[in-house]
């Protein structure tokens, strides 16, 4: 064959083809490769599991969990059915603590700010010499004009944060956006413990509930949700209980009762007062309650001015909500309180954030001495301290006042350096304080965080030393409340520090920089945080009781990091509680009406925000399975939205989508409407946790998703008392926007029909259980 | 004339392209490899260490009588010895200095794999390492059990014995090869499987 130019063109071509697809379906690079990993941890083998038991610190209520690890990896939490405050019940914020540790959002080793204050540009340092020698010449120079902010930790981390505040002579305050100091004054003035108490939910037959979701958010929710699912069907058990929550939202825990009583903001005490009045009225108290003694000189008088007639009107309980004559409602809760026992009274939450929290809260608990349940089955379960006398079982934070004071002081020049760990208290503190605008404006401040994330507050700072993520680190805890025992839980690094990050151990580097600078040798005498629990656990084991039984200190500390804690159910809480002679009159002289500053008129709504069930208030915003966990209520995820009742939203012409501006004499958000019938005609509610500006993408406010920080617009108004943030004490007005977009949300997307419904399907239905 | 030369040319080089790929698929023991396996980043005696010092399989291969892969070792657990023994000639002194090297620069050290079988199959080492080290009439195994060549396997062998079954007399192996002669393919596991009443459902071996 005569070969022309043609062919040659032609046969060339398909040479070309044929390598192009040889190469194409040849093997990838490193295919056939085996690779030796460098290091050899104890439990690299392959398809083979290991589990470890530490704590989970997603949340305050710092539950027991297992993590599988696989290969130097942690792969899974889940609860710790030993530990006995969750019993091996977990939370679904704890399933997320692997995605914290393998965050592509961490901070890679230790920074310096590079570029204005706030413009989000920092340089890596090297952390010896350069990130320690900063750290300690600056306390050098400033640590009397310190403010340190952390997190209120409980247990040796608390104790260690504030003797090294102490040695450097800063200020230490405790943060947490939504805090409960109006309950915890609420627990030490009704029943003198400085411990938060347990509720036995297993065993009681009435729960009557205010404000506080404990079903969701609120305090200690895992251990909760496990005693209210045996208050509903425990074995043995006859019946369901009742449960009857008042709350100004249709929460997860009012999903859940059997009554919901949607009262009108901050008139909770007034309505658990007329249940006491009708208590006692009628003579119903528990056989052993001295009411005379409980009233006290004119208590009597003073409580009668809240017979359920004079409260009612006022609390917004219409016959619509009763279901009849509203008084006759409330005189039968109180009659079902007082004879079908054990009851239990719970109040927080909303209830506690409002001008007159502190007397709605104390009111509520004060149900509890009428039915004679402290201390008793199926009732209130003080807690013990924890077993070391000088590290703390419980911590609070600080009030408004001092987060008030502090911006002043950032204003003026006194405060000259602020050390942050794990809190963000510009984008939680509400914006009337305009923390963000004094630390920006602020001439000679230093700013160190500690934080693993960037967040509002640390992207201000001017030297990042990135802490480790909890499954990495040593630490521990005193569960406040606990189980009604004493129990000490211990947390070890399951995996080891992610080396790429060099992240290091906040409380190594506060000992490195004490001992650089020569402070505090005898308040903090460890070499490391790993030193001190170890210290700590070898005095438990010299107590030798509790659940480890142990021969040596050796054996003692193995045993105790494999159980994930130390427990001692012989130790319980204080017997022989009594109430305070004259405690309804004390009660009843904190009286008042909640208040609400900023708008007032017709126009107005009450605005109740609420903690996210899995964001809770921001401090996982960053954490994507978290965001897209359905709200247990809306099944909503990923943005941010607004409550609004069916009708308020047709006078306003806003549709589902839509979104709507929400103003307040403090400034103005956006969230997407989501009108249902539950929510109250006058109020609307927006979750906290959205709207952060900086840090992961996660977190922040991104195009398409709405996203925002209903603390930007919360009016300053404290709860009488604990002088702390009123966060459910703000009205608001409420705009349409010419902007609507699709909500994120499950709910909907499947109809629900019933079956028997359509005309083609014919079933035949029996009678239910027990109706003739 | 021209559009039937075009289709006879692609038609050759397609029909050329799957001759090749099926020889090559069908002769090459390891897969592409037609018999000998590439060179590795170290040089790894097993003569030294398996025959000479006696170290047993399972101990480098910590997983072989664990679960699914036999693994070759962390870097690390070189060093459980290499820390102090540098090697006995200038040769073996710059190997282990080499490996010395790879912990300190914390790199992995990716070898080439001799063994493998394909991504489909599912092949359990320790399944196999505890049928030929039991007792007869124990773990299942009720008959005579014969290996891969139709061999009678009469009592329990070693570990070291199990291995080479497939792979050959490894610690006689200055440089890891695969067992001469010895096909691996579908077929072996088939026969295998048959002679000792071993299910052959697919789903035995088959993701």
């Amino acid at each position: 064959m005569k070969l022309t130019r043609r062919h040659f063109l032609a046969w060339a071509g398909l040479g070309a083809l044929g390598a192009v697809a040889c190469e194409g379906f040849g093997i990838r690079e490193g295919e056939l490769n085996i690779q030796s990993p460098v290091n050899l941890p104890e439990d690299l083998v392959r398809g083979k599991d290991n589990w470890y038991a530490s704590l989970c610190r997603t949340c305050p209520s710092c539950e027991g969990i297992l993590v599988r690890v696989m290969e130097g990896r942690a792969k899974k939490v889940q609860g710790n059915p030993l530990y006995p405050t969750n019993q091996g019940k977990s939370h679904a914020r704890c399933e997320a603590g692997v995605q914290a540790l393998y965050h592509p959002d961490r901070i890679p080793g230790a920074m310096r700010r590079g570029g204005n204050r706030g413009s989000g540009q920092f340089d890596p340092i090297d952390w010896e010499p350069q990130a320690m020698d900063t750290l300690i010449r600056q306390l050098n120079d400033r640590g009397s004009r310190a403010v340190m902010i952390t997190r209120p930790n409980r247990g040796h981390l608390g104790l260690l944060t504030s003797r090294f505040a102490n040695a450097v002579g800063a200020e230490h305050l405790n943060y947490e956006p939504v805090d409960n100091n109006a309950y915890r004054r609420a627990v030490k003035d009704v029943f003198q413990q400085d411990v938060l108490p347990d509720f036995d939910l297993d065993r009681a037959n009435v729960i009557l509930s205010f404000g506080a979701d404990f079903l969701s958010t609120w305090i200690s929710p895992t251990r909760w949700n496990r005693g209210f699912g045996e208050f509903r069907q425990g074995e043995g058990r006859d019946h369901r209980g009742t449960l009857y929550h008042v709350d100004s939202r249709f929460s997860m825990t009012a999903a859940n009762a059997d009554r919901w009583i949607p009262i009108r903001p901050g008139w909770e005490g007034h309505l658990a007062m007329s249940v006491a009045q009708v208590i006692i009225a009628e003579g119903l108290q528990g056989r052993t309650v001295d009411v005379d003694a409980l009233l006290g000189e004119g208590g009597r008088a003073l409580l009668d001015r809240f017979r359920p007639e004079d409260v009612v009107g006022r609390a917004g309980i219409t016959p619509e909500i009763a279901g009849g004559d509203p008084v006759e409602f409330v005189r039968d809760i109180a009659r079902k309180f007082a004879t079908e026992g054990p009851s239990i009274a719970i109040a927080g939450g909303s209830a506690g954030a409002q001008s007159n929290g502190l007397f709605n809260v104390e009111a509520a608990l004060l149900l509890n001495w009428l039915v004679d349940n402290v201390g008793s089955t199926g009732g209130v379960v003080p807690n013990p301290l924890g077993p070391w006398g000088s590290v703390p079982s419980t911590a609070q934070s600080a009030s408004l006042v001092d987060f008030e004071r502090l911006a002043d002081q950032i204003r003026s020049g006194e405060t000259r350096m602020l050390l942050l760990h794990n809190v963000d208290p510009v984008f939680g503190l509400p914006g009337s304080l305009k923390l963000r605008d004094a630390i920006v404006s602020a001439q000679d401040l230093f700013i160190v965080s500690f934080s693993p994330f960037i967040d509002d507050t640390t992207a201000l700072a001017d030297l990042l030393l990135p802490d480790r993520v909890y499954l990495e680190d040593w630490g521990d805890d005193i569960p406040d409340p606990g189980p009604g025992y004493q129990v000490a839980g211990i947390q070890q690094p399951v995996v080891n520090p992610l080396w790429e990050l060099d992240p290091r151990s906040f409380p190594d580097v506060l000992l490195a920089a004490a001992d650089g600078m020569g402070a505090g040798e005898d308040e903090l005498p460890w070499r490391s945080y790993q030193a001190m629990l170890r210290e700590s656990a070898d005095s438990l084991f010299e107590m030798n009781r509790g659940s480890i039984e142990a021969a040596t200190k050796e054996e003692f500390w193995t045993s105790l990091l494999r159980r994930g804690g130390w427990w001692d159910e012989a130790q319980g809480g204080p017997g022989g509680i009594n109430p305070s002679r004259g405690l309804i009159r004390e009660i009843l002289e904190r009286a008042s009406e909640p208040t609400f500053a900023g708008f007032d008129g017709g126009s107005t709504l009450y605005l109740v925000p609420f903690s996210h069930n899995t964001l809770q208030d921001g401090d996982n915003a960053h954490l994507p399975w978290l965001q897209a966990t359905p709200d247990p209520v809306t099944s909503i995820t990923w943005q941010t939205w607004v409550e609004l009742n069916d009708t308020t939203a047709d006078r306003y012409g806003i549709r589902e989508g839509d979104v709507v501006r929400i103003d307040s004499s403090q400034g103005s958000i956006r969230a997407i409407a989501y009108p249902n019938p539950a929510t109250p005609p006058d109020i609307v509610s927006v979750p906290f946790g959205g709207g952060r500006r900086h840090g992961s993408a996660w977190a922040t406010d991104r195009p398409g998703i709405e996203s925002s920080n209903v603390a930007e617009i919360l009016e300053p108004t404290r709860v009488a008392g604990p002088e702390t943030l009123a966060w459910a004490g703000t009205k608001v007005t409420i705009t349409r926007t010419d902007d609507s977009i699709n909500l994120s949300k499950l709910e909907g997307n499947a109809r629900a029909v019933e079956v028997g419904l359509s005309a083609a399907e014919e079933i035949i239905k029996t009678v239910a259980p027990g109706v003739k | 004339m021209l559009p039937l030369m075009v289709a006879g040319g692609i038609f050759t080089v397609i029909i050329g392209f799957v001759i090749v790929v099926l020889f090559i698929s069908w002769f090459s023991n390891p897969p592409f490899g037609l018999g000998n396996a590439a060179a590795q980043p170290v040089d790894f005696p097993h003569t030294v260490h398996v025959e000479q010092h006696g170290i047993q399989c399972e101990f480098c291969h910590r997983n072989v009588t664990k679960g699914d892969g036999a693994t070759v070792p962390a870097v690390e657990q070189c060093l459980f010895c290499h820390k102090d023994i540098s090697g006995r000639d200038g040769e073996a002194q710059a190997e282990i200095a080499e490996v010395q090297r790879f912990f300190q620069d914390e790199e992995p050290i990716n070898w080439e794999r001799v063994h493998r079988v394909p991504d489909h199959v599912r092949f359990v080492h320790e399944a196999h390492i505890r049928f030929f080290t039991s007792d007869l009439d124990e773990e299942g195994v009720s008959g005579p059990r014969f290996d891969i060549n139709g061999i009678e396997v009469s009592r329990p062998y070693t570990i070291a014995e199990t291995c080479s079954i497939c792979h050959g007399d490894v610690g006689n192996m200055e440089e890891v090869q695969p067992k001469d002669g010895q096909s691996l393919k579908m077929g072996t596991c088939l026969d295998c499987h048959r002679m000792n009443n071993v299910p052959t459902d697919c789903t035995v071996c088959h993701k």
